[in-house]
Parts: C-alpha cells; sequence; structure tokens
C-alpha cells in the first residue's frame, strides 16, 4: 500500500509559509497564495484516506494568518504519531525537515535575490520615492558606455595582475621556508598571520596613516617627503617611465598610485591566509619524493620546481580563484584609505563602485546592472579558468 | 646534528619578512601611545616617551590613585621642576577652546613657589567635583635648563620662555600611559558598538551552526528523495558573489522594514552555504557502523544527530564558528548599508567614523584601531591551533 507523503506537505508548508509572507511584502500576487493553499488543502484530504488522525495537519490551513503553521503542522503531526512511520518515510521526513530551516534562509536571502537584482536592473532608477518604468535592457547598455565603469573594471584588471602573482609568489616563498623544520615556526606563522585576522578597516586606518604625505613612516623611510600616496592619480607606469621621456596616457598608465598603495596594502593583509593555506598543501605532500630526489642529487631549484610546484598546483589554482573573486569584491580598504574613490576616482572598484551608485546616488537599478555584469564576469572567468587550467593542476599525490 | 648555514638564511629571510609584516602593528601601538607633537614628527619617534617605564613611575607619583590618577575636591599635587631662584616660570590651566565656562580653569589654585632647589608648581582642586584630567602649561625660562617632573606632551617656543604643554598633569601611571586610549574611548558609545558587533557575530555563529548542523547532518547522512537538488541548488548559491546580494537584500529589508535593526545584521547571513559544507564533510567522514550501533539500539535521526555527529563534529564547528566570527566582526561594507544610527553602529563602522573624525589627533586613531583589533588578537593568541585549522580548512575542498 502506499503511504501518505508526509513530507511533500512538510515541503509545500514551507513553500507556502515563504509564500504567504512574499505576498505580505507585495513580491508574490495573493492569487499564487491562494492556489498554493488549495494544494494544500487537496493533500490533507487525501491524507484523510489513510486515518482520521490526518486531520490534525488542517492546522496547517492558518498558515494565511500565522505562516510557519504550514511548516508547523506537518512537524506536530510526525512528532505525535510518527512512531509508527516507517524507515524509509521517517528518512524522507527527517530530511526535509532537518534541512528546510537553512534552506528556506538560503532561499529567501541568496537564490531569490540573484533573480531579484536581475529584475530590477531591467527598471529605470529604481528607488523608494516614485514607481519605476520598465527600461528594458537601457541600464546595461549605458553601463557599457560608462567611463567610470571601465574605470573600475580596469582597476580590478590591474588588482589581478598586481596582487594575485606577488601574494601566491610571496606565500609560496614563506611557506616553503616555513616548512624546513624550522624552529619557531608558531612564532614565525603567528607573524606573518596576524595581518590576515586583523579587521580591513583597523589595517587600512593604520596604513592610512604610514602613507600620510607629511609625518607618515614611508615617506621617512623612502626619502621622499610630502609624496601624497593616496591622492596621486597618475599612473605607476606613466610615473616610472615619465623620467625616460616616455609618456602614456589612459588605460597604459597604468593603475594609479593611490591604487598602488591599496593594493601593497591588500597584498600584506591577505599573505598570512595564502601562507596557511599552502603550508596546508606543502606539509600534504610526501617527504619521500624529496628524499629520493636527494639521493639522485637533485639541487634546491630543481626539487621545487619538479615536486613542490606540480604537487602544489591545486592549492595554488584554489587560491589564485579566490584572488580572482575577490578582486571583484574589493571594498573597506578603498572606502577607509580614500573615502571618496580617491582623486578623479582613480581608485575606483566594481564593488565601491556599485555602493556608490546604489547607496550614494540611490539609483538600485543602475547598482544592480552593475552586481549582474559582475556575477557574469566572474561566472565567465571562472569557467574559462576550470577549461584552460584545471586540467593541468590535478595530480594524484 | 651539524650545524647547517642554510638554517641561519631561513631564519633572517623569515625574520625579515615577519619585520616587514609586524611593522603595521607596532607603529600602531607606538602612535597609540604618542602625544600628538611626537606623532606629528617628520623624523618618526621610534620609542614615544609614554612607553618607557622610567615615566610611568613618575607619572605614578601625579594625581590621587597612582594607576589612573585624578585630583579629588580639596587635594592637591605638586610638580617639582629642579632650576635656579630669580627666574620663576609660570603656571596656568589652559582653558578649553570655546568654553564659555570652564571648571578646571577656575577652579584650580595654582601656586608657584621655590623651595629646596626647586620651583615647586602646586595644583589644587577648589570645586566641588574631582578632575580626571587636569590640563596644564607651564611657561619655563630658555636660560635655565629644563628638567621636567613628567616629559611635557608638547614644547614650543614663547618669545623667552618654553611653553611646557600637558594634556593631563594628574594621570597616575595608566592614565599617562593610556591617555590616548581614554580619550579614544570617551570619543564615541564605544560600549555599545562592541556590544553591537558581539551580539551579532555570536548570534550568527550560534544560530548559524545549528542550522547548518542540521542541514548538514541530514545531507550527509539521511537519505531522503530530492536530496541530490537540494544539493545542487546549494551548490549553485555558491557561484552567486556576494555584492549581487548587497542591493535586493537591502530592498527586502526595506520592505520588512527591518532597516537599522539587529534583524538586518543578522537574519541575512544566518544560512551558510559554507558552513553547510564544512559540516557535511566532516559527517560524512565519520564512520557509518557508529549510526548503525545507534540505530540498533533504537536512535533516531536527532538522536543520532545531537549525541553522536555533533559531539564528534567538534573541529569542525570550531573552525565554522570562528570563521563565521571573523567574517562578521570583521565586516564593514553590510553594516554601513543596513543601518544608520549610530546606536545600531557596529565597531568596524564606529572606527570607520572615528577614522573621518579624527582629523589628525593620530595618537587617538591608532588607540581606537588597538582597541578594535584587541578581542580578535587576543581570542587567536588563546586559541592560535584552532584559528590556524579553521582557516587551513576552508582551503580544503
Amino acid at each position: 500500500m502506499r503511504t501518505f507523503p508526509l513530507h511533500a506537505l512538510l515541503s509545500l508548508g514551507a513553500l507556502l509559509a515563504l509564500g504567504v509572507y512574499a505576498s505580505r511584502l507585495g513580491f508574490l500576487p495573493g492569487a499564487w497564495v491562494g492556489a498554493g493553499l488549495g494544494l494544500y488543502a487537496l493533500l490533507i484530504l487525501w491524507g484523510l484516506r489513510f486515518g482520521r488522525h490526518h486531520a490534525l495537519l488542517g492546522l496547517g490551513l492558518f498558515a494565511y494568518w500565522f505562516p510557519p503553521l504550514a511548516f508547523l503542522a506537518p512537524l506536530l503531526f510526525a512528532l505525535l504519531f510518527g512512531r509508527g512511520l516507517r524507515e524509509k518515510e521517517q528518512a524522507a521526513l527527517y530530511g526535509w525537515a532537518l534541512v528546510w530551516p537553512a534552506l528556506a534562509l538560503l532561499l529567501v536571502w541568496h537564490v531569490f535575490p540573484t533573480f531579484y537584482a536581475f529584475y530590477l536592473s531591467l527598471f529605470e532608477r529604481v528607488n523608494f520615492l516614485r514607481p519605476a518604468a520598465f527600461s528594458g535592457l537601457e541600464n546595461y547598455r549605458i553601463l557599457l558606455q560608462d567611463p567610470l565603469f571601465w574605470k573600475a573594471l580596469g582597476n580590478t584588471f590591474w588588482y589581478v595582475v598586481f596582487t594575485v602573482p606577488v601574494g601566491l609568489l610571496l606565500a609560496t616563498g614563506v611557506a616553503i621556508l616555513l616548512n624546513t623544520q624550522v624552529a619557531f615556526l608558531g612564532f614565525y606563522r603567528t607573524l606573518y598571520f596576524l595581518p590576515y585576522i586583523t579587521a580591513l578597516t583597523a589595517a587600512a586606518a593604520v596604513w592610512r596613516w604610514i602613507y600620510h604625505p607629511e609625518f607618515g613612516f614611508l615617506n621617512w623611510l623612502l626619502r621622499t617627503p610630502g609624496l601624497d600616496w593616496l591622492n596621486t592619480p597618475k599612473g605607476v607606469f606613466a610615473l616610472l617611465l615619465e623620467p625616460l621621456g616616455v609618456q602614456l596616457q589612459g588605460f597604459w598608465a597604468g593603475p594609479s598610485l593611490a591604487f598602488v598603495a591599496i593594493m601593497v596594502m591588500s597584498v600584506w593583509h591577505f599573505l598570512g591566509y595564502q601562507v596557511v593555506i599552502l603550508l596546508a598543501g606543502l606539509q600534504a605532500i610526501p617527504k619521500e619524493y624529496y628524499e629520493a630526489a636527494e639521493l639522485d642529487g637533485a639541487s634546491f631549484w630543481q626539487k621545487h620546481r619538479l615536486i613542490t610546484w606540480p604537487l602544489l598546483s591545486p592549492t595554488t589554482f584554489f587560491l589564485f580563484t579566490l584572488g580572482l573573486i575577490g578582486a571583484f569584491q574589493v571594498f573597506t580598504q578603498v572606502y577607509v584609505l580614500t573615502p571618496t574613490g580617491g582623486v578623479l576616482q582613480d581608485t575606483l572598484t566594481l564593488a565601491f563602485y556599485l555602493y556608490n551608485k546604489g547607496f550614494r546616488d540611490s539609483d538600485f537599478s543602475y547598482a544592480s546592472a552593475i552586481a549582474m555584469v559582475t556575477f557574469l564576469l566572474i561566472l565567465l572567468l571562472t569557467l574559462i579558468q576550470r577549461r584552460v587550467l584545471e586540467r593541468r593542476v590535478n595530480y594524484e599525490i | 646534528m651539524r650545524f647547517r648555514p642554510g638554517v641561519l638564511f631561513v631564519h633572517l629571510l623569515l625574520l625579515l619578512g615577519g619585520l616587514v609584516m609586524a611593522f603595521p602593528f607596532y607603529w600602531m601601538l607606538a602612535t597609540s601611545l604618542k602625544s600628538p607633537q611626537e606623532a606629528l614628527q617628520a623624523k618618526p619617534v621610534w620609542v614615544p616617551e609614554r612607553m618607557k617605564p622610567a615615566n610611568w613611575l613618575k607619572a605614578a607619583r601625579l594625581g590621587d590613585s597612582p594607576l589612573w590618577g585624578g585630583l579629588a575636591p580639596g587635594r592637591s599635587v605638586e610638580l617639582v621642576f629642579p632650576g635656579r631662584e630669580g627666574h620663576p616660570p609660570r603656571a596656568l590651566v589652559p582653558r578649553t577652546p570655546g568654553a564659555f565656562f570652564d571648571p578646571r580653569a577656575e577652579g584650580t589654585r595654582v601656586e608657584v613657589v621655590y623651595r629646596k632647589g626647586a620651583w615647586r608648581v602646586r595644583l589644587t582642586n577648589t570645586t566641588e567635583e574631582a578632575f580626571r584630567f587636569l590640563p596644564l602649561v607651564v611657561l619655563w625660562p630658555k636660560e635655565v635648563p629644563l628638567e621636567a617632573p613628567l616629559p611635557p606632551d608638547a614644547i614650543r617656543s614663547q618669545g623667552e620662555y618654553w611653553r611646557l604643554e600637558w594634556v593631563n598633569a594628574v594621570p597616575g601611571a595608566l592614565g599617562y600611559v593610556f591617555h590616548n586610549y581614554l580619550e579614544a574611548w570617551h570619543a564615541a558609545p564605544w560600549g555599545r558598538y562592541f556590544f553591537n558587533s558581539f551580539f551579532t557575530a555570536l548570534t550568527q555563529v550560534a544560530v548559524g551552526l545549528f542550522l547548518a548542523a542540521l542541514a548538514a547532518f541530514a545531507l550527509a547522512r539521511i537519505p531522503f528523495p530530492g536530496k541530490e537538488a537540494v544539493f545542487v541548488l546549494i551548490l549553485a548559491t555558491m557561484m552567486v558573489p556576494g555584492e549581487v546580494l548587497l542591493i535586493p537584500n537591502y530592498v527586502l529589508l526595506a520592505r520588512l522594514g527591518w532597516l537599522d535593526t539587529y534583524y538586518a545584521l543578522i537574519v541575512p547571513w544566518l544560512a551558510s552555504v559554507f558552513g553547510i559544507f564544512l559540516l557535511r564533510q566532516f559527517y560524512l567522514s565519520l564512520p557509518q557502523d557508529l549510526f548503525d550501533a545507534a540505530r540498533i539500539d533504537g536512535a533516531g535521526y536527532l538522536t543520532q544527530l545531537f549525541r553522536i555527529a555533533l559531539p564528534l563534529s567538534l573541529p569542525g564547528l570550531v573552525s565554522y564558528g570562528i570563521f563565521t566570527f571573523l567574517g562578521a566582526y570583521n565586516a564593514l561594507l553590510w553594516p554601513l548599508i543596513v543601518t544608520q544610527s549610530p546606536e545600531m553602529r557596529t565597531v568596524q563602522l564606529g572606527l570607520q567614523a572615528f577614522v573621518s573624525e579624527a582629523g589628525s589627533d593620530y595618537g587617538a586613531l591608532m588607540a581606537a584601531s588597538t582597541f578594535v583589533i584587541l578581542p580578535v588578537i587576543l581570542g587567536y593568541f588563546f586559541a592560535q591551533r584552532q584559528f590556524i585549522q579553521g582557516i587551513a580548512r576552508s582551503g580544503l575542498k
């Protein structure tokens, strides 16, 4: 005999509860809730064929007034009459009951917003002041011609090009040194790791002080009094090549000095994380490989080029992906070091531009368009990366 | 074991790098103990006066309590300046700029007498209230060598005199050393900020852990229909970068009327995909026999979860807890967006506001940065192993 699908009712109840809330907030037409309630009632009617006590489930129909009831009623039913359930039914019921709280939150705060962001981006200047007009892909058209967007994208590009290789190289070096059974490992690891657990806000405040044009430590160290690191919009390539008589303009002038200062701070901040991850990767490489290589007379460089590098590549790949995605989310450092986005918006990043558009200019639709383009770019880059690199980084240990 | 010169080289390299990594921390700490004049020097002051133990002893003698100083009504304090008779110094309690009535400037009796080879500046509190801070200015003739009872916070030239300024003539040892900390602490409602941050972060950890544990257990150990679909959905949410969610979640919170409340800070981040994955990994690594045995003894799924899986996955829970706490405590962007009133500010937001308000008072700014990062740093030193493993685990897929 078939049994009553209690877990289906439970799931329907969870969705129904979310639906009632959504319709209360005006995200969902009331008709949907009506249909949901109808389906719920039909299921309960079917349940009555399996026994009178299924009428208890009718409590869930009060979800219209108190939404969680739709989910709680089947749970209550299971608590009271669950002893009689068979193994398989129990698994189905408990599985869904345990998954739903987290799943519902994910649906509300992660899945739905992703679609809602796209929906918002199709309107003309959504804010709370007036009803918005539908404008199709107009926002995206404007975005593609927006010089500030390209500026932000260019900065993101430089951020990846500068911080990822530099950070990985430094971190690999430190990790290899730490992996030589060096004494005071914990001490050194702490030194390198502390910046990572330090709040970016506080760290950026300290670096702002170090970069201070008059009294900053860096200017004293480099003997460059008065150099205003964070307010110099000129590109570093242009600055470096100027004495040679080469003039560079636009993108080729490179990231501004202010943005380089931000990148240096970022490398400092994230290095500890990379070191810890790489060290864990290094410790997973069997010692025998190195011993065998030593017997064959391999040099330090040979050992690391031919054993460490290939066997560490999955870890490096992971960190590379993380750095790539992280570049699109750089915000705090920029906000604290250059609160206005720098002179001529030269330290603009995608996240910062999104924040400016959405919460300073209250243009939610345009900001959503920026978010969607960022999303697509990250997706595309990750896919390309997987295609191109993943085949080369998987080695069996 | 024979001595290898390579080891020395490794230590040298690590130490060099470590110095660079640790320098901003030292600079933060040193600046937080500097007087404004010391901080604003073109040539950096490596060890500020307030860091020198000899000065602590001097400061302990000034004020009612050796630790926190202060001057109760009717009490007096004597500052001794060894010098020659005939060149009398002048002393005054400066008025706070812009103050119409200043109880400290008007209610303090200042006497300057010469006795036993030294000028004595005697300050008496003639008011009804106790002073915690009592600023003092002494004009000292330039031709007499100066030997101050406590290094002045600022020395300026004023005609024939040196103008010696103290921010607090009755500091006590701790009040002297931590003057900037007290100043920063009293400049903003930091207690409230800390409460907000801790409350937000700890709630996120506790509820997030619970929800993630439930979902992860279901995904790892309960065979229920639709499990693969749920898993794929959760995987897919991982692809969405955080900034896509900013705008739609803000709109959602606005519709719920939750802006500027604790809900806004906590609820959207309760369900964590990372946590679910991490714990699922842990549960999968536990031997199936354990669960079978429990099953035979009549344990239901909930008993299996709370009596077997949860206790055995403690390391995973700790990892996830640390990770979530760090993320919540150090976050700036989200609190910046969803809160407006000063009462709802988290410490990072408070610090950010302080950065833009403090102006050139870098001592107080660095003091604020120090106490903002202090809880995490202390936590790290207490639970170093868990921190490192927690972070390293985030790298394992």
